[in-house]
């Protein structure tokens, strides 16, 4: 048998190995997936105090801190049973709509924009953002740098203070924005939904308008039928903050909607012998395997999850582009993965309308900003939708709240059974007895993978920030015949 | 002259916390007012926004060689990460990269870059603490880091 090693995944938030191992005729016979696990995170938290969380928490992830913040907040205001204000609820939503700004623009033109903008063959010296930006000019590259920078200046004012977060407290926020700031931020916020507008145009001209990718798009080699799952609000409107969980079966018909503390109810979670990784799926359907399909319990949470199992946005801008969106990929739901790219534009436009909805609120200059928690704690769940898929946080604690037990499900979790579906499906449609394995074959099976920016092992950051992409080869007898590399 | 001192990692991460660790300890040494001592978690287009507007940065971070000693000490610079440069990162783009981006779009980039790192051994367990040998070689990173201050 030959194995192909992809070692480690490039451009994903994290590093991970793939080995595809092929039959005599060159075909594919198998695929593996695994990651370098995390340890030990439940055991570090247990005998911390329960507040001292949302700032624990959002050190286990290098890239969205502020996910985990936010859930970890939400976690606590259930488990101190305490309602936080209008004004705190608006300021966190304004916050966290901020970072999704941030992260929707990070994966697009540093992630997913080279694939497209410099092409899939492209060698790998072109295939970055440095290509991206030589190629679509400075004056985008420069656009792209502000939005994210004028962000963070967001997220830091609301926040308290830059990249990590420290405003959430049980039942509200720790200090309230004054007018000055907020007219900084209305500015900053109207600048993001022309990027966002532009951001779109950018996809319609560089993908939809070409035919061989939009072809790929709505090709089998990229199209998965599963369940899919996202936040909701009470008129089953897409909400990154706040709401019920709602899942949609794949035919897009609701199969279940839950309150965050329901979510045992609804979630199991699957464990195979050749990885560490757990693969989480709808209890009600069941486990029956890496497939497709109504009977399969496996679901997907990502940007095109969330749009596919909510009925629209509440932004008019966004709103509009969900129904083109629809429109081209003939209906809902979309089972497109690459289509997860376009989704995501959709959401950053959402976001921005968001932030210039609430930071025009009259409420939210008010220093009525906390409700003190009275109640004696003792289990908590928070959920939000972070970028990579829903994030839920459980806490146990004991009468002076303290942690007894923790259990977190990233958002990148959600989607490991159907990543690997995705990198089984791409490399068996891909490689064919015969076809030589070319750089450009191997990207197109990383593409398949990428709509769903897994965070594996995210929160390791040594230097030097990356790990060298190695593709090797072997012969029947296990010996290897070739060997592509890079950055080695 | 603006100076900035920079310690990336996760200080919730064994040995990737060696970063943060030095730059609290730097900072608790530091009697020059001018130079700002900062902590990140954050890499790629992240850094590229902290180290904006700075004439000289210090970056101080965890490494894995793969063939050093735990606890060994480089000092370096950016051009020692060139053979990576073009190279796409899992945490977005490279620091080599991000540099690159920053002149592209001529952005106020940092005149001066040197990074000490320090040859990791764990950093995949939950600890505020880092091995031992790593943890030994902490203080002799904080000197390295002054001594450069000063000269």
């Amino acid at each position: 048998m030959k194995k192909i090693m992809i070692d480690p995944v490039t451009r994903l938030e994290g590093h991970g190995k793939i080995a595809i191992f092929l039959k005599d005729d060159g075909s594919v016979a198998n695929v593996y997936f695994q990651v370098p696990e995390l340890r030990g995170f439940e055991k570090f938290s247990e005998g911390r105090a329960a507040e001292d969380m949302p700032q624990i928490t959002q050190r286990i992830c290098g890239v969205c801190p502020e996910a985990h913040h936010m859930a970890s907040t939400k976690a606590l205001d259930d488990l101190f049973h305490v309602e936080p204000t209008s004004a705190a609820k608006k300021l966190r939503e304004l916050l966290y709509s901020s970072f999704y700004v941030t992260d929707h623009t990070t994966h697009f033109y540093i992630l997913a924009g080279p694939d497209f903008v410099m092409g899939p063959d492209a060698p790998p010296a072109e295939r970055n953002i440095l290509g991206v930006i030589a190629k679509v000019g400075l004056e985008l590259g420069g656009a792209v740098i502000k939005t994210r920078h004028e962000n963070h200046w967001v997220i830091q004012t609301i926040g308290g203070r830059p990249i990590h977060p420290c405003c959430g407290l049980p039942g509200g926020v720790s200090k309230a924005i004054n007018e000055e700031e907020r007219e900084k931020i209305e500015e900053i916020a109207k600048q993001s939904v022309e990027f966002g507008k532009l951001s779109l145009k950018v996809f319609d001209d560089i993908v939809l308008k070409n035919k061989e990718y939009l072809g790929m798009v709505l090709s089998d080699t990229f199209t998965h039928r599963t369940y899919y799952m996202g936040l909701v609000d009470e008129n089953n409107k897409v909400n990154f903050y706040d709401g019920r969980v709602r899942v949609v079966d794949p035919d897009g018909k609701e199969f279940i909607k839950y309150a965050p503390r329901d979510y045992v109810k609804h979630l199991a979670e699957h464990v195979e012998p050749w990885t560490y990784l757990k693969f989480p799926y709808l209890k009600k359907v069941g486990w029956k395997g890496f497939i497709d399909g109504k009977d399969s319990g496996v679901y997907r949470a990502t940007p095109l999850s969330r749009l596919n199992a909510a009925d629209g946005m509440t932004t008019p801008l966004a709103q509009e582009e969900y129904e083109k969106m629809y429109s081209t990929l003939g209906g809902k739901p979309a089972h497109y993965t690459l289509a997860t790219h376009w989704a995501r534009l959709i959401e950053l436009l959402y976001a921005a309308e968001r932030m210039v909805e609430l930071v025009q609120d009259p409420e939210i200059t008010s220093t009525d900003i906390r409700t003190i928690p009275t109640a004696k704690p003792d289990e908590g769940v928070g959920i939000v939708e972070a970028p990579r898929g829903t994030l839920t946080h459980h806490y146990i604690t004991d009468e002076r709240g303290v942690i007894k037990k923790c259990n977190l499900i990233v958002g990148t979790t959600n989607n490991y059974a159907a990543f690997y579906m995705s990198v089984k499906k791409a490399a068996e449609h891909l490689i064919k007895p015969g076809k030589e394995i070319t750089e450009g074959l191997l990207n197109r099976i990383e593409m398949a993978w990428r709509p769903y920016d897994l965070c594996l092992a995210c929160a390791t950051h040594a230097l030097p920030g990356e790990l060298p992409l190695e593709v090797t080869i072997y012969d029947a007898q296990g010996n290897e015949v070739k060997k592509l590399s890079q950055g080695i | 002259m603006k100076t900035l001192v920079l310690g990336i990692g996760n200080p919730i991460l064994s040995d990737d916390g060696a970063g943060i660790r030095v730059a609290r300890e730097v900072e608790k040494q530091l009697k020059d007012p001018q130079v700002i001592v900062a902590e990140t978690s954050a890499a790629g287009l992240r850094l590229l926004d902290s180290i904006i507007g700075y004439d000289e940065v210090i970056i101080i971070d965890a490494i894995q060689t793969g063939e050093g000693n735990a606890g060994q000490i480089y000092r370096m610079e950016p051009k020692d990460f060139s053979f990576t440069k073009r190279f796409s990162s899992p945490h977005q783009i490279n620091l080599v990269t991000a540099l690159e981006l920053g002149k592209m779009l001529n952005l106020a980039m940092p005149q001066e870059i040197s990074i000490f790192a320090v040859e990791a051994k764990d950093i995949t367990s939950f600890s505020e603490k880092c091995t031992p040998e790593v943890e030994q070689a902490i203080p002799k990173v904080v000197k390295m880091v002054l001594d450069e201050l000063v000269g």
